[in-house]
């Protein structure tokens, strides 16, 4: 699972309220190339939950992205290589994620219902 | 990026009155009758939905590039990427098909349509591609359009389609069973809003849908994958499914809606999979040695024309942009306004 699908998905159990992040618990990632595509990611960054993003990245033991970014770095080449590495290039191959409010977990290698 | 979405008071009261976890938990049928039926003819299912249908591809083409969509009951995930500028998730109740969507490398999660596992307003785009008709409340058909305008931000539109009452191609068609009230009640439970329909003991001749709902039909489709078609079944008669008909006089079942829709698991198939003998054993398939097929029911609601349109009307933060009648499908495009 990429991290763009992560940024997208919220724990919907009933009664939970703020399902949004799940925690990521990386047990084997893989980075799959894909080609780099500027554009297509300028396009995606208004649409990231960033601190979600830099969060579950980091889980994945990947550490380059930065704290905070806004729309300036998108400039910056440097800053969308890193996005390009983070978002559609790392795969979570085997793991779970946490619901942030209830610690339930949902293993990724079963795609498990959420 | 923070929006609203706000139910209009009419939808939150719907809600607050079925309780959530009424509305979200599966009846009976619908566990029955599509999650496995869906999850047994899985492979083969996926075999024969391989034509795009040509409204959907032109929905999701028109798109901007970049855009985020999601296709909520993706099925076997036929129209995951279909459209390279964008990015595809899918979700699907049943697990073997997800399981066939992840490996062709898709985004994917097993998950419900009245209960989506994203947070509000990620999409650009979300698509319901014969989906709600398997949903037997209009509690839950409502809110699983709820989900699917939640899931998308400001502005972001939604395509739903699902088989018309009202078919087009008539002579294939075979035979839905249409399920009485009884059975309905049985396996639903109390319908607040269903339109009570006076059931006839006559079966009417309705069309059949089988494999050729979505303009897979030689004739019809544009099929992008080049693929050979799929074989239409013959229209021979089969046995009825095991009803309760009730009788009323003179009523003749115009108002009928809900029926079961045979799927036909060729045998070499069936041995595969090995569910069949579970099904077979629970009542729930049948043997079919002239067709040399296991048969299995899925449950549909079929929509008359308007009813879809109707389905929308609690919605207070979106609005319907366009509708048509395609291939015997009721089609609804939904734009988010708030």
């Amino acid at each position: 699972m990429r991290l763009l699908t992560h940024n997208m998905q919220a724990c919907n159990i009933k009664g939970v309220t703020n399902g949004f992040p799940f925690r990521v618990e990386a047990e084997e990632v893989m980075e799959k190339q894909v080609d780099f595509n500027a554009d297509f990611l300028r396009n995606l960054f208004p649409k990231i939950e960033w601190k979600a993003l830099v969060e579950a990245s980091r889980a994945m033991g990947y550490h380059e992205l930065p704290d905070e970014a806004d729309s300036s770095l998108l400039d910056s080449d440097d800053f969308l290589q890193k996005f390009h590495r983070a978002l559609p290039q790392l795969h979570l191959e085997e793991g779970a994620f946490v619901c942030p409010e209830t610690g339930r977990k949902f293993p990724t290698a079963l795609i498990k219902c959420i | 990026m923070e929006c609203p979405t706000q139910l209009s008071e009419s939808t939150t009261q719907t809600l607050k009155h079925t309780s959530s976890s009424n509305v979200q938990s599966t009846p009976e049928i619908e566990k029955k009758y599509v999650h496995r039926v869906y999850d047994a003819i899985a492979p083969h299912f996926s075999a024969t939905r391989f034509a795009k249908w040509p409204k959907v591809a032109s929905f999701l083409s028109s798109l901007n590039s970049g855009s985020l969509v999601l296709d909520a009951g993706c099925g076997n995930g036929k129209y995951l990427g279909l459209v390279p500028s964008c990015y595809f998730i899918g979700c699907d109740i049943s697990a073997p098909l997800i399981n066939i969507c992840a490996d062709g490398g898709h985004e994917v999660v097993v998950a419900d349509a009245v209960n989506l596992p994203y947070r509000s307003c990620f999409g650009d785009a979300a698509i319901s591609i014969a989906v709600l008709h398997h949903l037997s409340t209009e509690e839950r058909r409502k809110r699983a359009v709820c989900e699917l305008v939640r899931a998308v931000k400001k502005g972001g539109l939604v395509l739903i389609t699902v088989w018309a009452k009202e078919q087009e191609d008539k002579s294939l068609l075979n035979k839905w069973t249409p399920l009485s009230e009884k059975y309905v009640e049985e396996w639903i439970g109390p319908i607040s809003s269903c339109v009570r329909s006076p059931v006839s003991l006559r079966l009417q001749r309705i069309p059949e849908m089988e494999e050729n709902a979505l303009g897979d039909s030689p004739k019809d489709s544009k099929v992008i994958s080049g693929s050979k078609l799929q074989e239409t079944p013959s229209p021979s008669c089969e046995e009825g499914s095991n009803l309760e008909m009730e009788s009323e006089s003179g009523a003749i079942g115009q108002n009928q809606k809900e029926y079961f829709v045979p799927w036909h698991l060729p045998y070499h198939r069936a041995e595969v999979s090995g569910a069949p003998a579970t099904a077979l054993a629970n009542g729930l398939a049948r043997k079919d040695d002239k067709k040399g097929a296991v048969v299995y029911n899925r449950y549909y609601h079929v929509f008359s024309e308007g009813e879809l349109e109707r389905l929308m009307s609690d919605l207070s933060n979106a609005v319907i942009v366009d509708q048509f009648y395609d291939k015997s499908n009721w089609c609804i495009v939904l734009q988010k306004t708030l």
